[in-house]
């Protein structure tokens, strides 16, 4: 298996302010892989670069062996960015919607269709997919994001956040689709989050990341062994010499 | 459906669901414009109605025969009432409390004045009870009875001195002795048509095409600006920027879609203020109809090419200006605020060469209106009519230069992070926080 990710000594600035400091780390094809840390540490950032949304002032970032800046448009047509506070087109129905992504992945209407369907299937919202997207709640919202991200079968998916905002019933719908699919279609997934537990559920592998540094990575029964920690949280604290 | 294409149409399909717009922009001139038409005739049909239902009054301290001759004339016209009273104050206090909207008061000394040779003087008093057009209007007929009173019993006077005098003529002639007749040179050809009637003919002819040019543009702008900002408020913006598409097809797109609601609107627009001015003018005389297109006014097939063009390139320019500038915003408000400043020089050249030319202005004022793009297509659209083709491919090639320069602009933001990063807000932000530190 090869890299999926390769990012080297990323650095990033906005203005003064220095978001990413030489952030390193790798992820394995088919792994689901997970970037955790506070507010404001450039996990967002992070993804911003890598879904070939902003340029890195300086470093590298390699999706799938192609440079972010030079090679951009190759990037996109195998990844699947799914940001932290996405909306969906509020005029649109749940199923225009996703046939309008899916125009841009295949040109032939079966494939279409066909991708369609899969969104249709991830998302599980039924017939409510025939209502416009205004009158969803935010977890149907998210869900049908979800099923967006991953209908078409992207070699790397990037969830920001893939839980935020959700209540504990419909985070743990969304993460259940996120594994399953993972799981059956073999596809690099890379998230962000705040929730420690998700990620520890999800993730086979974790870096933490604070003030644009990664400061610890493996698999999560390694960091808590290193850190002699029950959970995560407890690990990325003492990571961060904060508990 | 290709990348475009799929696009295009989603745009159209957000913006003409957004019941903001298709009630504002599509539905809004059909219903408001053709009401408030029906508004305007309505009013205007009672003024008319009250017009020809209006009583007069009329009141004489002169007893002499001739005031009496000119009395009788008045109150032939069965709306009229002779007021019998003591004195003119009393005559006012009568005419006062009457339905009376115009009353002819005749001065004692008029027959006097008249037999000697001199002016005799009326004077007609209005009695304004609430202010209105019909009352107002009311007076002026009154005054027309007395100048067709006047018209006659001059020519009558003259007929009679020349009768005294043994002449002969026209007592017509002698009374407005010169006859005054228009004529207009036109691109070197001498038309038997009023200057005057010219002018009102082009200006009727010439006045809806910029408006519906300035209204297509104002309409475009919003559009795109709404398109753009809609996305950055719905936060669709960074999903649509990660697509396996061009930033540039993301771009003509979206101009794209905004034109054609922008026509759409612009021909509800036109449909609804057509029936405006047809209805609510329906009331005035209709201008003579001069034929010009033989002396090379008016629009000709290469005029109406060169148009398309004009059109073309200044909607694209304005499409990308405010996309550029829709950018900084966060929010459809804000956008839709921060766009309105480019309606300014679009409108202020528009009112200003609707009515005069350019070179009429003073140097300093003709510079900065000629540096404004958007100046251009109101020339053209005038140089259109005049079969003024060199003017007409100045303004084009003027506003492409624009246009290109524009482009560029917002094909820079759409192909660089400042899409996702850009905000007005940062700065200033930036700037606060700092002193604070």
């Amino acid at each position: 298996m090869g890299l999926a990710i390769d990012v080297r000594d990323l650095r990033k600035s906005f203005g003064d302010f220095e978001a990413l400091k030489g952030t390193t780390f790798s992820v394995e094809e088919s792994e689901i892989f997970g970037l955790i840390g506070p507010n404001g540490a450039g996990k967002t950032t992070t993804l911003r670069v890598l879904g070939t949304l902003i340029s890195p002032t300086s470093g590298v970032a390699e999706v799938f062996g192609h440079d972010v800046v030079k090679e951009a448009g190759k990037i996109r047509e195998i990844l699947s960015y799914l940001p932290e506070d996405a909306g969906a087109y509020q005029y649109l129905s749940g199923e225009e919607y996703l046939r309008f992504m899916a125009g841009f992945y295949a040109r032939e209407r079966s494939a279409v269709e066909e991708m369609v369907q899969a969104g249709k299937d991830i998302s599980g919202l039924g017939d409510r997919l025939k209502d416009r997207v205004n009158g969803y709640s935010r977890g149907m919202k998210r869900r049908l994001l979800i099923a967006r991200a991953l209908m078409i079968k992207p070699k790397l998916a990037i969830l920001d956040e893939p839980t935020s905002g959700l209540d504990v019933i419909q985070a743990y719908h969304v993460r259940g689709m996120i594994k399953d699919y993972a799981e059956n279609m073999g596809v690099t997934i890379l998230v962000s989050s705040h929730n420690m537990l998700e990620v520890e559920y999800l993730c086979h592998k974790v870096a933490l990341i604070n003030e644009g540094n990664i400061i610890s990575e493996g698999t999560p029964e390694e960091l808590k062994a290193r850190y002699n920690a029950v959970n995560l949280e407890q690990a990325f604290m003492e990571a961060t010499q904060l508990g | 459906m290709g990348s475009f294409t799929s696009i295009v149409y989603k745009e159209i399909k957000e913006l003409i669901r957004d019941p903001k717009i298709l009630f504002g922009v599509v539905l809004l001139p059909l219903l408001l414009y053709p009401l408030m038409g029906q508004g305007l005739q309505i009013s205007q049909q009672s003024v008319q109605t009250a017009i020809r239902g209006a009583q007069f009054s009329v009141y004489s301290d002169d007893k002499g025969q001739v005031a009496g001759i000119f009395v009788q004339y008045i109150t032939t016209n069965n709306t009229i009432t002779n007021i019998q009273a003591t004195g003119l104050q009393d005559a006012l206090v009568k005419f006062k409390d009457s339905n009376s909207v115009a009353m002819v008061y005749v001065p004692n000394g008029y027959s006097q004045n008249i037999t000697d040779g001199l002016k005799g003087h009326v004077k007609i008093y209005g009695n304004l009870k609430n202010l209105n057009i019909a009352e107002a209007s009311g007076v002026e007929v009154a005054g027309s009875l007395v100048s067709v009173y006047n018209y006659y019993y001059s020519l009558a006077m003259i007929k009679q001195l020349m009768v005294a005098t043994g002449n002969l003529g026209d007592s017509e002639a002698i009374r407005s002795p010169l006859s005054i007749n228009y004529a207009s040179i036109i691109k070197g050809n001498v038309i038997e048509v009023a200057p005057s009637q010219i002018t009102s003919v082009i200006l009727s002819q010439s006045i809806m095409l910029p408006i519906m040019v300035m209204m297509m543009v104002i309409f475009a702008i919003q559009m795109a600006a709404t398109s753009i900002a809609l996305e950055k408020e719905q936060k669709t913006l960074e999903t649509l920027m990660t697509l396996p598409v061009g930033r540039l097809t993301i771009l003509s797109g979206k101009l794209a879609g905004s034109v054609v609601i922008a026509v759409a609107g612009s021909i509800s627009y036109m449909i609804g203020f057509g029936y405006y001015t047809s209805s609510a003018f329906s009331f005035a005389p209709q201008l003579t109809s001069v034929d010009l297109t033989g002396v090379g006014i008016g629009i000709q097939p290469i005029g109406y090419a060169l148009l398309g063009i004009v059109m073309f390139v200044t909607l694209v320019s304005a499409l990308a200006l405010a996309i550029s500038l829709a950018v900084f915003t966060d929010s459809v408000r804000s956008a839709q605020s921060l766009t309105g400043v480019l309606i300014v020089p679009l409108i202020i050249p528009a009112m200003i060469l609707m009515f005069s030319d350019i070179e009429m202005l003073p140097p300093a004022i003709q510079w900065i209106m000629l540096a404004i793009p958007y100046t251009h297509t109101m020339l053209a659209t005038k140089a259109a009519f005049m079969g003024n083709y060199w003017i007409m491919m100045r303004s084009i090639l003027y506003i492409s230069a624009f246009t290109v320069l524009v482009l560029w602009v917002a094909a820079k933001i759409f192909s660089t992070e400042r899409i996702i990063t850009a905000r007005f807000m940062s700065f200033s932000f930036r700037k606060k926080k700092r002193q604070a530190n």
